[in-house]
């Protein structure tokens, strides 16, 4: 194969950077055409907050595509100096290429290992090349390959296990607490700014309703109108709080404003054993933790959601030798793949060949003989002619199976069988 | 063919069922789809030869033989329906025990003699044994439930991982749960237990019978069911403790089920002309 991966990550160049050479959908689809038939190559094209990457396959033999020809192309395309682009960029070759595409697909070239984006995104500008007609064979065989090898190590291992943001973490904790939500009430106490992303968060289960309080009667009436909620004075939390299900609370008050004296006695006796999740992202917390029992009322704060949030970053990291090694395995797998099919036609050409000029040689023969053999005779003379031929054959196409999954020689030994046997291949 | 499926004994389907209980278990740590298949397909032959076992030898339900493998069966049936419709879920980790202690307790706990039980009316009987046996299977699942909840319940209490290797079901619906299997069961319990009092009486004399284990268990657990809706409905009890609860109504349905029953393979019955109910 004759294939280059080469792009900027997250690593090797800076956020102000990679926005420069960042690719939106338009300009991808004009950036992977104009490459591959400017370049009479295979090519796909990966752009995403993190990373820029193009994948080129050039026909063996031809020079590969290589660091400089990636950044003059980057260069053009965004209208950056080439000798700006050109020390971010990292190259990968051929089975290196492969390995490469792979740890990427998987997750595990990320920002955050394990996140479950990536994949979908190299489907993506795959899909995209594919449907401009800049894949050929190997790109079509690549990409698909690499989304397998990603699908193996998400279910394989716990790398994509469990959530990284904490907003996402205080959700999963709600829905191990509760099964639906169309009957439920969510109440936003304060209007902080995180508050905003884990309502949005919560907005995506469908509660029946949401009730929003602040200090502010204002900024209560800003944040119900925006998520379709309800404004409740702020005079009215306990009774608010009693009628909720879910309490989502992130004031920038300086002391707890539901101390445990307050909940027993102005909000557990009207709540009638009912559950209540409260998710005080607020710092100071705002509510007592000791109102937390375990049983009806279960209060996560954000030391629990950021602990969690470590926690399931130290077991993805446990993973990743695991997933390294499917990885490796796959790898060895594809370029083993890859070759045995690039020798298949030759040997299939040998065969042919040899079958033509056997063919040829024993006809003259058997009319020479005409009337002289008995069917059998006729039919030994035949076997043995096929026999020479195999065992012939046998020394050049176990040759090249041998070489096939090894990168030295490779080419040229196919190359050789080609000219040895006079195939036109 | 017919001799092979009367060669299936209970071990058969115990062993696969321990195959794939062991299975289930090593996928809570290493979440292999091979894993999950051959869990799959050793709980499926498990299923197949516990069926055929049932269907050959037709081990009475009202005997607790029979009820502790049909109970068994059933429970078996949930456990492939819950590993096929929520491959996440670790529900098998919950259920496949259950299933195993059964089927043991039907092998090592259940006397031969309460393996024949003389019931009287054969119709009669047979609902009967089939009322208790719904309802035992509706304490089975709340127990199940109730399991569950409490280390789901364990794991908020301590604030650990949301997600962590075992997927469990939200608090509320193993609570939902809980709630429609012992729902189901009470009514269906106190349909088995006037129909089994009424077959006692006509065929066996209630006044002789009535203080035998099996009658006092069956009542005392009529009793805590009872409580057990009153404290669901009409008081503010935690959670926590009606799981508990409800694992102790389990634990003593299982004793009233492996009670020697007052009438098993009792001459008078016999003498009077009542049919006998299976004898596997």
């Amino acid at each position: 194969m004759n294939l280059r991966a080469i792009g900027c990550n997250f690593r090797t160049a800076a956020v102000e950077l990679r926005e420069k050479l960042a690719f939106d959908a338009p300009k991808q689809e004009a950036a992977v055409k104009a490459l591959a038939v400017g370049d009479g190559c295979e090519a796909v094209l990966l752009s995403t907050c993190n990373r820029v990457e193009l994948y080129v396959s050039r026909p063996l033999g031809a020079a590969p595509f290589d660091l400089a020809a990636a950044a003059t192309f980057l260069a053009g395309v965004h209208g950056v100096p080439a000798d700006r682009v050109r020390p971010l960029l990292y190259e990968h070759a051929d089975d290196h290429a492969v390995r490469h595409l792979s740890r990427v697909s998987a997750s595990l070239d990320s920002l955050i290992v394990g996140e479950g984006q990536i994949a979908g995104q190299v489907k993506q500008a795959f899909e995209l090349a594919q449907s401009l007609g800049t894949t050929g064979p190997l790109l079509n065989t690549l990409f698909p390959h690499a989304l397998r090898v990603a699908k193996r190590v998400r279910t394989e291992t716990g790398i994509a296990h469990g959530h990284i943001s904490v907003s996402s973490v205080a959700v999963d904790y709600v829905r191990q607490v509760f099964d639906h939500f169309h009957d439920k009430t969510v109440l936003v106490i304060g209007a902080g700014k995180m508050a905003r992303l884990t309502l949005k968060h919560l907005q995506e289960l469908n509660p029946k309703r949401i009730l929003v309080t602040n200090r502010s009667p204002a900024k209560a009436e800003e944040v119900a109108a925006g998520c379709g909620g309800t404004a409740v004075p702020w005079e009215q939390l306990d009774s608010a709080l009693a009628e909720a299900d879910i309490a989502l609370s992130t004031t920038g008050a300086n002391e707890p404003i539901m101390p445990r004296p307050r909940f027993e006695r102005h909000v557990r006796p009207k709540r009638h054993g009912s559950t209540l999740v409260v998710l005080d992202i607020a710092v100071p917390r705002d509510f007592d933790p000791l109102i937390h029992d375990g049983d009806r009322v279960f209060v996560f704060n954000i030391d629990d959601l950021t602990r969690v949030r470590e926690k399931t970053l130290g077991t993805r990291r446990k993973h990743v030798a695991p997933a390294e090694a499917i990885v490796d395995a796959e790898v060895k797998r594809f370029t083993d793949d890859w070759k045995r099919r690039k020798s298949g036609p030759v040997i299939k050409e040998l065969f042919g060949e040899a079958d033509r000029v056997r063919a040829e040689v024993l006809a003259p023969l058997m009319t020479k003989l005409n009337g002289k053999l008995t069917p059998q005779e006729r039919e030994a003379i035949e076997i043995a002619f096929r026999q020479f031929q195999n065992k012939l054959l046998h020394g050049p196409i176990a040759a090249l199976k041998d070489a096939a999954p090894h990168d030295a020689g490779e080419v040229t030994l196919l190359e050789a069988v080609r000219k040895l046997f006079n195939l036109r291949g | 063919m017919s001799d092979l499926l009367r060669h299936i004994s209970t071990s058969c389907f115990g062993a696969s069922y321990l195959l794939a209980f062991g299975c289930e278990l090593a996928r809570t740590r290493w979440p292999l789809p091979s894993l999950r298949w051959a869990a799959l397909v050793l709980g499926g032959i498990g299923l197949f030869t516990h069926s055929v076992f049932l269907a050959v030898h037709h081990p009475s339900p009202a005997a607790a033989y029979g009820a502790t493998l049909a109970v068994a069966w059933v429970l078996a049936v949930f456990y492939l329906y819950g590993s096929l419709h929520a491959p996440r879920r670790a529900w098998a980790v919950f259920v496949l025990p259950m299933v195993l202690g059964l089927v043991a307790l039907a092998v090592f706990a259940v006397s031969p003699a309460d393996k024949t039980v003389v019931l009287g009316d054969k119709l009669w009987a047979a609902l009967h044994g089939v009322l208790v046996l719904l309802a035992a299977v509706g304490v089975s699942v709340g127990c199940i439930a109730s399991v569950m909840y409490l280390i789901q319940s364990d794991r908020l209490r301590r604030k650990r991982p949301p997600l962590g290797r075992m997927n469990l079901l939200s608090l509320e619906r193993l609570e939902a749960m809980n709630r429609r299997a012992v729902n189901a069961a009470f009514p269906l319990l106190t349909l088995g237990l006037l129909l089994g009092g009424v077959l006692l009486r006509q065929y066996h004399g209630l006044a002789d019978n009535w203080l035998s284990l099996k009658v006092l268990g069956t009542v005392g657990l009529w009793g805590v069911f009872g409580v057990l809706l009153y404290l669901r409905y009409s008081a503010t009890v935690s959670g926590r403790r009606l799981a508990w609860l409800t694992i102790g109504t389990f634990g003593l349905m299982l004793a009233v089920l492996l009670a020697a029953h007052p009438f098993a393979n009792e001459p008078r019955a016999q003498a009077s002309g009542a049919p006998t109910e299976g004898s596997p």
